[in-house]
């Protein structure tokens, strides 16, 4: 018989994802626990368009009403309820003596969640970015007509930069700054409560042939949801660069990565990690305090990330790109959870952290002690980082579960008990999986002892 | 399951299963894997052995088979099923992104891409040849012959030009594809071709490549447009590959010239020949002279007569196996790929990508 190895998912929690592509489709794909874990695309809103392509994405995820903004080829946005896909309302980001669309493409958008608007749901803030650098920051009133009229309340638009391309840009978590950089544009912080630039960077010196390479940064993210001083970018000269504006103006770590550039940077919730993908498919995850890879994402991704995405609860991230699958890793073992085909070239992919499943929820529960249990590993790797090194954290770690393991053995004395929990920590960490093996091997061989005895 | 269990099973079974097979033959030797023998001559013996008798039950399955068709036939019943050889083609590793025929976005998705304007002829092709440096010996010669394959294509000299500049060169004088030979120890070895204006670039390797005068009996090609065949072309990736071959030959071939190119895509290797045909009477002569004469004295002679298709090879001919295909034009250090080739995307001999 042929050797067909099949690759083998473990399939995914529960989570619903949008993605969104070349031909101005979006695509929501949910997986549940209860059908195998196994995503599949849900819906699909729009029509196929190719002057539609999706440029720019951004979600608010709100628990009441999620709204979803996208900007598109032609030059409008729209935004759409994240649940049914119905269009709230558009607005042309071109105005009338501006350049054309196709031009200036709007290569940033963000939607507010809107801490401080709270108490005017019907308000949505937009901040939109275009490749000239055409910054606009408008608050969008939504009227009850089912036209989907919307009137502008305010507008507010400047220009990031004389020069140069735009090509990145990212609101913090606060939703009080905003980074911006690009093609001849170096990283630049802007306060948008009163439309200031607050700081920017330098350009690293030039290297010891005295080659200075041309600024051009490709993608941008800041370091934690709650810090908006430290900023992660990556350059088209496969660099990654980790500024702090409360430092200097040059960069503070910069390393490399592979060969070609980097399209895509996300950081975690713990606020030292980030993702990084390139133009060839890598995707790997680094330590940004140390500037260590932590460890690459494998499964023969050949196509360009265009974007990741975190997940906000769940140890999930999502990478989709030019080959045109979503594809769901774990972040903890580096697994390729699933991966979908969905037949266009991606352009974004975001996470609606809104979605549970009534009918999931028993097996979710099944499923958070092992959370917790990852949680609590955190905690306690983040406890011994601070006074051990990197190598004897893993140790230490294994040894703990060794401990535990056998505390579970004793307290069961049942072998079927036992081989039952490993499989349930399958999904937990692949790290400790030698031990694990050299275990099982030890209870199979007492086990076959017996047999022989019998 | 464990490991011990595992190894100690599949040392049982074969034992098991060569004892009900042929208990007749000898035991001890069946029992030894010839494998485990240490000693190389024995081992060849009993090795030999093996094969020389599954070679005889082989032929006694054959015969049998062959019996079972014949007696099928004469009795005037329905032959027994054909078997299916398995092929690594036909076993081939499922793959989703094959392309269905009923793919709404499949179609939506061509006719945005970048090959759609000269498709839809509104564009016609024209396409620039270009050499790598240093360029001697079989480059030009394999370049006269593909400027005699490819109707409307012009070639220009590289001189110390950048790659990117040339690009933009072809974009002015409004070429819509760009092909660079790239030539290594004077044999070419590795083939770009870019769609212009705005991508995508394919990079091939070029292997097995046999000139026009090597070919034994080869013809001289006219200069007519030809006929495109593309074979085998299933997934998403192949589709775009085969519409970017596509998009460098005209749309309108002159059927009159009765000459064919035909890209063969056959695991992963895409196979390039150039033939003319004609179509031809023939005379089926062994129907005539041997059985059913009876037939043939009723029958008119021009009944028996059969359109065959004769080929006569034009040359060039060469394989081409895809390496990388990037997004928008030649950019070797901010580009985009589309797909690349990994060496982990090689853990399988019956997964192709195109």
């Amino acid at each position: 018989m042929p050797r067909i190895t099949t690759l083998e998912c473990p399939g995914c929690p529960s989570l619903r994802a949008l993605t969104f592509d070349s031909l101005g489709l979006i695509k929501v794909i949910e997986a549940k626990v209860s059908q195998g874990g196994a995503p599949r695309v849900v819906e699909r809103w729009g029509e196929l368009d190719s002057s539609k392509c999706v440029l720019a994405a951004s979600i608010n995820n709100r628990k009441d009403d999620p709204l979803l903004a996208v900007a598109r080829k032609t030059g409008m946005i729209e935004v759409l309820s994240a649940i049914n896909g119905d269009i709230r309302f558009t607005v042309s980001n071109a105005n009338e003596d501006g350049p054309r669309p196709e031009d200036d493409a709007v290569v940033g958008l963000h939607l507010f969640a809107g801490q401080k608007l709270e108490l005017t749901s019907r308000t949505c803030t937009l901040l939109t970015c275009t490749t000239k650098g055409n910054t606009s920051m408008r608050s969008i009133e939504v009227t009850n007509s089912p036209a989907g009229f919307a009137s502008v309340g305010s507008s507010n638009t400047w220009s990031v930069c004389g020069s140069g391309n735009i090509l990145c840009s990212k609101v913090d978590g606060s939703e009080k700054y905003a980074i911006f950089g690009g093609k001849g544009v170096e990283m630049n912080m802007w306060d948008l409560d009163n439309c200031t630039k607050i700081w920017a960077a330098k350009s690293p010196p030039k290297n010891s042939l005295d080659i200075f390479t041309p600024t051009w940064f490709t993608s941008s993210t800041f370091l934690s949801k709650d810090d908006h001083r430290k900023i992660v970018a990556g350059t088209n000269s496969h660099q990654v660069r980790l500024y702090d504006i409360s430092a200097q103006r040059r960069p503070v770590t910069s390393f490399d990565f592979r060969e070609t550039a980097i399209k895509s940077v996300t950081e975690d919730l713990d606020g030292y990690t980030v993702y990084v993908g390139n133009g060839s498919g890598d995707l790997a995850s680094f330590d940004m305090r140390t500037g260590k890879l932590l460890g690459c994402f494998l499964g023969k991704c050949s196509g360009s990330i265009r974007s990741i995405a975190r997940h906000p609860e769940l140890p999930v991230i999502a990478s989709c790109g030019l080959d045109s699958y979503l594809r769901l890793w774990d972040i903890k073992t580096r697994q390729l959870l699933s991966a979908v085909f969905l037949k266009q070239h991606l352009t974004n992919v975001v996470f609606d952290s809104n979605f549970a499943d009534e009918e999931v929820k028993p097996s979710v529960a099944a499923d958070l002690p092992l959370n917790a249990e990852q949680i609590a590993n955190e905690t306690e790797i983040v406890d011994e980082e601070e006074a051990l090194p990197v190598k004897r954290k893993k140790a230490s770690k294994e040894d703990e579960r060794r401990k535990k393991k056998k505390a579970m053995k004793e307290n069961e004395g049942n072998k079927e008990a036992s081989k039952e929990n490993n499989g349930s920590k399958k999904k937990a960490s692949k790290e400790n999986e030698g031990s694990k093996k050299l275990k099982s091997k030890k209870s199979k061989r007492s086990k076959f002892e017996i047999h022989d005895e019998s | 399951m464990g490991y011990k269990r595992k190894k100690s099973e599949s040392e049982l079974e074969p034992e098991i299963e060569n004892d009900r097979k042929k208990p007749m033959t000898q035991k001890e030797e069946k029992e030894i894997l010839p494998s485990t023998i240490k000693n190389k001559e024995k081992r060849s013996e009993v090795h030999a052995k093996l094969k020389h008798q599954k070679k005889l039950e082989k032929r006694k399955k054959a015969k049998a088979r062959d019996a079972a068709e014949k007696r099928a036939l004469e009795l005037g019943e329905e032959p027994p099923p054909k078997m299916v050889p398995r092929t690594i083609e036909n076993t081939r590793e499922f793959d989703e992104t094959v392309c269905k025929p009923d793919d709404e976005e499949l179609f939506a998705g061509n006719d945005a891409d970048e090959f759609g304007a000269i498709l839809k002829r509104d564009r016609t092709p024209k396409v620039l040849i270009t050499t790598c440096r240093f360029n001697s010996s079989r480059g030009p010669a394999f370049i006269s012959e593909l400027l005699s394959v490819i109707p409307n294509a012009h070639y220009y000299k590289r001189g110390t030009y950048d790659l990117k500049k040339i690009v933009e060169y072809a974009n002015n004088k409004d070429f819509t594809s760009l092909i660079v030979v790239h030539t290594n120890r004077r044999e070419p070895d590795a083939l770009l071709i870019i769609g212009l204006p705005e991508g995508p670039t394919a990079h091939f390797k070029l292997s097995k490549l046999v000139l026009r005068k090597d070919i034994k009996n080869h013809g001289n090609p006219t200069n007519h447009k030809p006929e495109l065949v593309l074979n085998n072309f299933t997934t998403r990736l192949g589709h775009r590959i085969g519409r970017l071959i596509q998009s460098l030959f005209p749309q309108d071939p002159n059927f009159r010239g009765r000459r064919v190119v035909t890209f063969h895509n056959q695991r992963d290797f895409i196979f390039f020949r150039h033939h003319r045909y004609i179509f031809d009477r023939k005379e089926s002569k062994q129907t005539d002279s041997k059985g059913k004469e009876a037939k043939d004295a009723k029958g008119e002679k021009a009944s028996q007569e059969r359109v065959i298709a004769r080929l006569q090879e034009c040359g060039p001919r060469f394989t081409l196996k895809l390496t990388s295909l990037q997004h928008g034009t030649f950019d070797s250090k901010g580009g985009e790929f589309e797909w690349v080739h990994k060496p982990e995307m090689d853990t399988s001999r019956r997964r192709f990508f195109l």
